[in-house]
């Protein structure tokens, strides 16, 4: 009697284990068929370089854990008015997820997918827009008038398409700052998005940069890079990431592309010839950064290298923004920083930002005395 | 088939005797097949199941009211779904949904859910129902997808009773999709009901757990109670960041992921998630109810 009971309680127990079982396995072995041939690091860099995919569509997650004050309390109240500092940061902390579609004929649109919310990109043949549900507002960047048409357009688009953030366009960043101060190597291969992938991990010599490695899944078959991991010195977990969690290579439907602000939402336009006439705060904003791109001094090796902005415009900037009646930009800042000789400093795993307390910027992946040090040169 | 289920005036307590299917005339042989439709019918006779439908439909029916007397303060305060009512009546079933989904569609799925085994226990009915051909396992099948009709019907009641009052309060036009795309009123229909099939897939997992409780007593009420504590425990651990290693385990953890419907593309793979996470909850509850029940002394 007792065996037949207990013959009976069988299922109860078996099936919690087949299902937290199967819930654990499923992931781990996903990848399990088809290891593709080694290759040497050379011969995945040659691989990315190959790489010739022209559209796809997929799932882009990022995660970022730089170590950064929780500031979702202080962001909350300066989400309104786009103002860009703040989207910023909130990108950089906590994690997102955005379907990413791509068609370099075509266009690009990004949704990032909030919580009860959407934020859309959308660059096609008829300029950018981006669209945000939660403030139903859309705002449309139109394409500069060009003689030649259809070269201008197919220049925007790529443009736009550079911008995307895609593993691809960040594995690009990194690869391009190859050089022999680098150590490059193919570490195995891995599975992301349900495809094979050579894990290559680039790795500094330098041992003044907080970068410890980067890692970049390259798609075994197109060469497309499908994730890159930054670990910073001391953490074993990556500190701040994006993979695609899937992907296919089909071209996007063309409606995607294309988009008409619904009836009733904020429609803001703006010609991207006119930032400097325009009286909008972002206009002033983006013309501050143009002023800006061209007094940038950059210091340092590759990847210890310290960006330094001058005195004034952004000091200009940041003091309008505090002058904002909710004050919040400024406490937002007192959060995020701590004071240290010679400024303020922004403290993150994998980058440093000094404040100096004449206005000027320094930022870097370097530890802060570097960039005190820097400050005082 | 049923040929007389019991009048069941009482709507209050499930304790009153007699009040549900004391005595089916004669039990159902084959397939099951008429013991489900049996179950069925008085499922959705009962006074209890209609007052809860009726309630579930009050819900979005008082958010158009409520919207529409007071049109005048449109800020953005609340969801966006609720600003957008007064241009498009058919948002109301929308909005109607999302709102019921934390506390309303649980608590009818655990009453529903609660009831099942522990209501005819209660009764004294489980007894003929066991001595009849029936078998404890078709027993625990029937009661279960009894429950899952249940989950099927509460919100497309939610989402039907805020389309027709929408439709009469406001007017109706294109939707827009939270991607900024629009929609045709045809389409956006199909979209509602989506969400309403959305929303049912993700109750069966709460459902499954109900009919396992149910099988632990002979209180219905406890079962109800026990059930609809869960579902807020789980939704309260879903909140707490300090346990962001168990929410994806969490049967609530893909709820409000209903509005993935309202995306264009469709965001299909939240909905296969969710079936497969509701699909695990099944096995592991129904596999718990089935040795519960099966080696369980039936004294009542």
């Amino acid at each position: 009697m007792a065996d037949r009971s207990l013959r009976r309680w069988l299922p109860a127990i078996v099936a919690p284990i087949v299902v937290i079982g199967g819930a654990l396995a499923v992931p781990l072995t996903a990848g399990a068929a088809g290891v593709p041939p080694e290759k040497s690091a050379q011969e995945v860099l040659e691989l990315v370089g190959s790489n010739e995919v022209t559209a796809l569509s997929g799932t882009v997650v990022q995660t970022s854990e730089l170590g950064l004050p929780d500031l979702s309390g202080a962001l909350s109240g300066t989400g309104t008015g786009g103002d860009s500092a703040s989207s910023a940061l909130e990108l950089l902390t906590g994690s997102h997820t955005a379907r990413v579609y791509l068609d370099e004929a075509q266009g690009a649109r990004v949704q990032i997918l909030d919580s009860m919310a959407e934020r859309d990109i959308i660059a096609g043949p008829d300029g950018v827009w981006f669209y945000d549900s939660s403030e139903d507002t859309a705002t449309h960047l139109a394409l500069p008038d060009d003689p030649t048409g259809s070269a201008g357009t197919d220049g925007s688009q790529s443009d736009a398409t550079d911008t995307v953030p895609t593993p691809a366009a960040l594995a690009e960043h990194f690869l391009d700052a190859i050089e022999p101060s680098t150590a490059v190597s193919v570490d195995n291969t891995s599975v992301v998005a349900g495809r094979s992938a050579y894990d290559l991990v680039l790795t500094p010599d330098s041992a003044d940069t907080l970068i410890a490695a980067v890692t970049i899944a390259v798609d075994s078959e197109t060469g497309l890079p499908l994730s890159v991991a930054v670990t910073a010195k001391g953490q074993s977990a990556a500190a701040f990431s994006v993979a695609f969690s899937d992907i296919s290579f089909d071209t996007p439907d063309a409606s995607l592309f294309s988009f008409t602000p619904p009836a009733g939402a904020t429609v803001d336009e703006q010609l991207p010839h006119a930032y400097s006439l325009s009286t909008s705060a972002n206009g002033e904003h983006d013309s501050h950064l143009g002023d800006l791109a061209k007094n940038v001094t950059v210091t340092g090796d590759a990847w210890a290298s310290i960006v330094e902005l001058p005195v004034g415009d952004l000091a200009a900037g940041a003091s309008e923004e505090s002058a904002d009646p909710s004050g919040s930009a400024s406490s937002l800042l007192d959060a995020a920083t701590e004071k240290v000789d010679g400024g303020r400093v922004l403290s993150t795993s994998l980058l440093n930002v000094l404040l100096t307390d004449d206005g000027r910027i320094l930022a870097g992946s370097v530890p802060v005395a570097l960039l005190q040090a820097a400050a005082a040169d | 088939m049923s040929d007389s289920p019991v009048s069941d005036s009482t709507l209050s307590a499930s304790t009153a005797p007699g009040e549900t299917a004391s005595v089916r005339a004669r039990p159902p042989r084959g397939l099951g097949l008429a013991l489900l439709a049996s179950e069925l019918a008085i499922l959705f006779r009962r006074t209890r199941t209609i007052a809860m439908l009726a309630a579930l439909a009050a819900v979005p029916i008082l958010i158009a009211v409520a919207v529409r007397v007071s049109s005048s303060g449109s800020s953005g305060r609340g969801p966006a779904f609720i600003d957008q009512i007064t241009q498009n009546g058919l948002f109301v079933g929308v909005a109607g949904l999302i709102l019921c989904i934390p506390l309303f569609l649980p608590l009818t799925v655990g009453v529903a859910a609660g009831d099942t085994i522990a209501g005819e226990a209660s009764h004294g009915t489980l007894r003929y129902l066991l001595v009849a051909p029936a078998g404890r396992v078709r027993l625990l099948i029937v009661k279960f997808l009894g429950t899952v009709a249940f989950c099927i019907a509460a919100p497309l009641v939610v989402v039907l009773a805020g389309t027709v009052i929408g439709a009469i309060l406001f007017p109706l036009g294109n939707v827009t999709l939270l991607s900024g795309d629009t929609v045709s009123i045809s389409e956006s229909l199909g979209r509602a009901l989506l969400m309403s099939a959305y929303v049912s897939v993700s109750l069966i997992g709460l459902s499954a757990i109900g009919l396992f409780i149910s099988t632990l007593t002979d209180t219905p009420v406890g079962a109800m109670a026990a059930t609809i504590v869960i579902s807020v425990a789980a939704q309260v651990v879903g909140s707490l960041d300090q346990l962001a290693w168990l929410h994806p385990w969490l049967f609530s953890y893909h709820w409000l992921g209903v509005v993935d419907m309202l995306r264009q593309p469709i965001l299909w793979s939240s909905f296969g998630d969710n079936a497969i996470l509701q699909l695990g909850y099944v096995i592991v509850f129904g596999a718990l109810a089935y040795s519960r029940f099966v080696t369980k002394s039936i004294l009542s």
